[in-house]
């Protein structure tokens, strides 16, 4: 029932991401459960190509799995675009909810019709935001304010609505451009305001929680059918070990960074949750904007679905 | 014929300069945007790197008719006629295989390209990736016209010399830096 | 044994004369087929995504700030300049071309269209001054080469993409090493002219000199704006490259009136072609990557050099005396596109600085471009120079000697690349 098979898993950032850890535990769980026939290899960095590349390469069925996360795939699954939005999840605990119920499987349907099996959420986090010249207590504060966001009209358009202006710029080039004052402010997790040592030349951090991306842990459809329901269970199931590990690593590595971050001299505040409610009102209109081309089902969904949490 | 020829490679030819300029007006109008006034156009970023595929693969065609893609002639240099024949038809029939291939793969993968739209422009990606017809067609179709006339004896000096890497011009020793 | 499919498959196709494009193809067609994973999608697939990579772009618009430099008049401009500055000293011509070579290095990123330019203008001068004509072509040649490892570079841009490193902390990395090899070439020459017989231009004037300065400025403005600007963060590579070429097309129809609007679509035509050539590579070679990283070969290596992971120098060593080899029959990109997927995963696993592995990789395969027998840029000051070819391959020796010891010292003192590249960036 359980044949050897080496799966390869391509990954766009490095190994010492807490992927790295959810993989290890994922190969752990499938060793025990295959008496080791099934068995990982990770390449990080780009190394089998970029996010889209290695999902196209997936829907061809000349690769395996790939850890990406959703905003690459909106070419493909135009719906992904849902966990673009802004303010969408408050806390992680209402990602998880979301991600791992009903929702997350209408998600896994669509990616399935595009020969695409998400096996479980494995997750990139919270997205805050830094800057160098002010705290950010308020909506009004973003104003003026030149952000790097990444490549994405939904980013863009939410830091625009916000009164910042936001410029798209790849990552490579954001340390030098926030050290040289050509930007004011970037956005991203703790943890790459950490690695990328954002924090050496930056002021302020404000725990905005604007975007949370989740990371789909994908397999090809065209390999994935021909397994036995036995290595397709042991698959699923290791992929959920594997994505507690990794949601674990991630919250304890946060503290970390933000324990560094404050440690650097940096003034972190969060936004008090009136706030936070105000400005996810005033960013419908990006949700408005946004839902013909997402779905307005989709959007809808996941709102209805939030309400129900909150009102728990 | 040989003049429809001539000119279809002309209007290749037109086709590199406008994809060469676009690009750099598209980029240069983005970094004037940007430091200027402060925005910039989506459009350009993505269509810039369009353009420079369309330009790669079409430009690979033009290259490959020329003799221009870089090899290296050192051991065939030392053979005499019959044996730089001999490696002439090995190589076409290499380059018959790997264009060949090249062009099956761009049509297995058309269906999923084709379902695959840009952010930005909302372009299908099979206009995209669709070059590899043209690329993957062209150089079986030159290569194989090649392959013709060499085993029926009509190739001409000129094209043994420019197997063997002799009377390079400047411009192509230059790509090969 | 991948390995050697792997390298067998590739040489056995360059030899019979396949195109290097093709046989990087070729290889990557074996190579599926003897790990039984055969799918033409993979050619496809990772041919076209190759080029969709917006870093690349950097190459055409450097290409054509090049193109538009020589056709412009910059290039004259900067001989000129260096020519009124430096031109009556003892050896002043071969001091000329070294200096000129640096100075067009920070503004192309082609050794091949320096050398033709620098060429082209001073060895007729320098044989008319009495002058060894080959020794000459030899300098000439030997300056040619710092165009890659001085920014800006296509040798950097395309090992950036492959090796994943910043193309940014590469291109700062390059400045001090590259003027190294330049001082080097000048200590070599005026060793080798110490005895000949030669005509020392007269003297110029302080104003003659000024002029020359201010006739050349526009052009000298070009590394600034290019250097400048990457350093200070203000643009990417990529618009560092496109601003350099509107500014060389700025000056060379503007100011020097070299460059007409008719002339635009021969130059545009030519580099768009180039950067075909080069770009169509650069596809290929990414096929092969892909397989290569899918088939684990840089592991299989790494089992063959296990005992020299623990010694960072005497494995850089060993590579270098690899590429050295390669180097001597294939050309830069090739060698590059080749090498840099099966040796950056030793690399990191040994501990060495990427940026600091990548100036020396540069340096290396910039020699191998005047190693025979295959060394394109003595091709070049051949073909413009009209010298035979084996003249050239005997006066570049002393140069060619001079850099590979610069190399290896930097192989030694690693520090000398480090250093000054954390002191720039
Ligand atoms: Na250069
Ligand atoms: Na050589």
């Amino acid at each position: 029932e359980f044949n050897s098979r080496n799966i390869r898993v391509s990954n766009g950032i490095n190994a010492d991401h807490p992927v790295g850890n959810g993989i290890k535990a994922m190969q752990e769980c499938l060793d025990q459960k295959s008496g080791g026939k099934l068995k990982l290899t990770a390449f990080w960095g780009g190394a089998l190509g970029g996010d889209l590349q290695a999902t196209q390469a997936l829907r061809s069925g000349v690769q395996e799995a790939v850890v990406t996360s959703s905003s690459p795939l909106v070419g493909i699954i135009p719906a992904l675009g849902v966990f673009d939005l802004p303010f969408l999840f408050s806390t992680p605990a209402e990602a998880y909810k979301v991600l791992d119920g009903k929702f997350g499987d209408q998600m896994n349907q669509k990616l399935d019709a595009s020969g695409l099996v998400n096996l479980a959420y494995w997750e990139n986090g919270f997205r805050n935001l830094s800057n160098s010249q002010h705290p950010v207590t308020k909506w009004e504060d973003f104003s003026g304010l030149k952000v790097r966001v990444m490549q994405n009209n939904i980013f863009l358009d939410t830091f625009q609505n916000l009164g910042a202006n936001a410029t798209p710029m790849a990552f490579g080039e954001v340390y030098s451009a926030l050290e040289t004052k050509a930007i004011d402010a970037q956005e991203n997790p703790y943890v790459t305001i950490d690695t990328s040592k954002f924090f050496e030349v930056q002021k302020y951090v404000t725990e905005t929680n604007h975007a949370y991306t989740p990371f789909l842990f994908l397999f090809s459809k065209a390999i994935f059918n021909t397994y036995t329901p036995e290595e397709q269970t042991a698959l699923r199931e290791c992929a959920v070990v594997g994505r507690d590990v990794e949601r674990q690593v991630i919250a304890d590595l946060n503290k970390k960074s933000l324990e560094k971050i404050k440690e650097a001299g940096l003034q972190v505040n969060q936004l008090s949750p009136e706030e936070q409610a105000r400005i996810r009102e005033k960013s419908m209109i990006v949700y408005e904007k946004h839902k013909a081309q997402i779905g307005p089902d989709v959007v809808d969904g996941i709102l209805a679905e939030l309400k129900t949490i909150r009102g728990n | 014929m040989q003049k429809v020829i001539e000119l279809f490679y002309r209007v290749l030819e037109a086709l590199l300069i406008l994809l060469l300029a676009g690009m750099a007006l598209m980029v240069f109008g983005n970094v004037v945007l940007r430091y200027g006034f402060n925005s910039g156009l989506n459009v350009s970023e993505e269509m810039s790197r369009y353009f420079f595929v369309w330009l790669t693969f079409i430009g690979a065609v033009v290259a490959f008719r020329e003799h221009s893609h870089l090899g290296v002639e050192s051991l065939v240099a030392m053979f005499g006629r019959k044996g730089r024949v001999i490696c002439m038809v090995l190589s076409n029939i290499v380059i018959i295989l790997c264009s060949a291939i090249f062009f099956w793969g761009t049509w297995v993968q058309l269906p999923i390209n084709s379902s695959m739209v840009a952010p930005v422009t909302g372009l299908s990606m099979a206009w995209v990736y669709g070059v590899g017809f043209f690329t993957g067609g062209g150089c079986v179709l030159i290569a194989l016209e090649r392959l013709i006339r060499l085993l029926t004896g009509r190739v001409t000096e000129d094209e043994i010399a420019a197997f063997t890497g002799e009377n390079l011009t400047i411009e192509q020793m230059a790509e090969r830096t | 044994m991948t390995l050697f499919v792997f390298v067998g498959s590739l040489l056995g196709a360059m030899a019979i004369g396949v195109p290097v494009a093709f046989s990087l193809m070729f290889c990557g067609v074996v190579l599926m087929w003897y790990m039984d994973m055969f799918n033409s999608q993979i050619i496809a697939q990772n041919m076209i995504a190759g080029a969709d990579t917006f870093t690349l772009l950097a190459i055409p618009f450097f290409i054509l700030a090049g193109e538009l430099m020589n056709s412009g008049g910059l290039s004259k401009r900067i001989i000129e300049f260096a020519i009124a500055c430096v031109g009556h000293i003892r050896g002043g011509l071969g001091i000329v071309a070294i200096v000129a070579a640096l100075i067009m290095a920070s503004i192309s990123g082609s050794a091949a269209a320096d050398t033709a330019a620098l060429a082209a203008i001073l060895i007729p001068m320098m044989a008319k001054a009495g002058y060894n004509i080959p020794r000459s072509g030899g300098l000439i040649a030997a300056g040619g080469i710092i165009a890659p490892v001085i920014p800006p570079s296509m040798a950097f841009i395309v090992f950036g993409v492959a090796a994943n490193v910043s193309i940014t902390q590469l291109f700062m990395a390059g400045i001090f090493p590259g003027i190294l090899m330049g001082l080097s070439l000048v200590v070599t020459w005026l060793i080798v002219v110490r005895k000949d017989n030669v005509q020392a231009l007269p003297k110029t004037s302080y104003r003659e000199r000024l002029r020359a300065t201010g006739r050349a400025a526009w052009a000298l403005g070009m590394p600034v704006i290019i250097l400048g600007g990457i350093k200070a963060g203000v643009v990417t590579p990529t618009e560092a490259a496109v601003i350099a070429a509107a500014y060389a097309m700025f000056v060379g129809m503007v100011i020097y009136r070299e460059l007409k609007p008719s002339d635009l679509p021969r130059v545009i035509l030519q580099a768009a072609k180039t950067t075909s050539v080069i770009m169509f590579l650069v596809c290929a070679a990414l096929v092969s990557a892909w397989l290569i990283t899918a088939a684990n070969i840089p592991a299989e290596i790494a089992g063959y050099i296990e005992p020299l992971i623990d010694r960072p120098t005497l494995l850089m060593f060993v590579i270098m005396i690899l590429v050295l080899v390669v180097g001597t029959a294939l050309d830069l990109t090739p060698t590059i596109l080749i090498l840099t997927p099966v040796l950056m995963p030793i690399i990191k696993q040994a501990g060495i600085d990427p940026v600091y592995f990548g100036v020396l990789f540069i340096i290396n395969n910039s020699i191998g471009l005047i190693t025979p027998p295959v060394g394109v840029v003595l091709n070049v000051v051949s073909g413009v120079g009209r010298i035979p070819l084996g003249k050239v391959t005997a006066g570049v020796w002393p140069f060619l000697l001079a850099q590979t010891i610069v190399l290896f010292l930097l192989v030694l003192f690693p520090d000398l690349v480090i250093v000054p590249a954390r002191w720039l960036h």
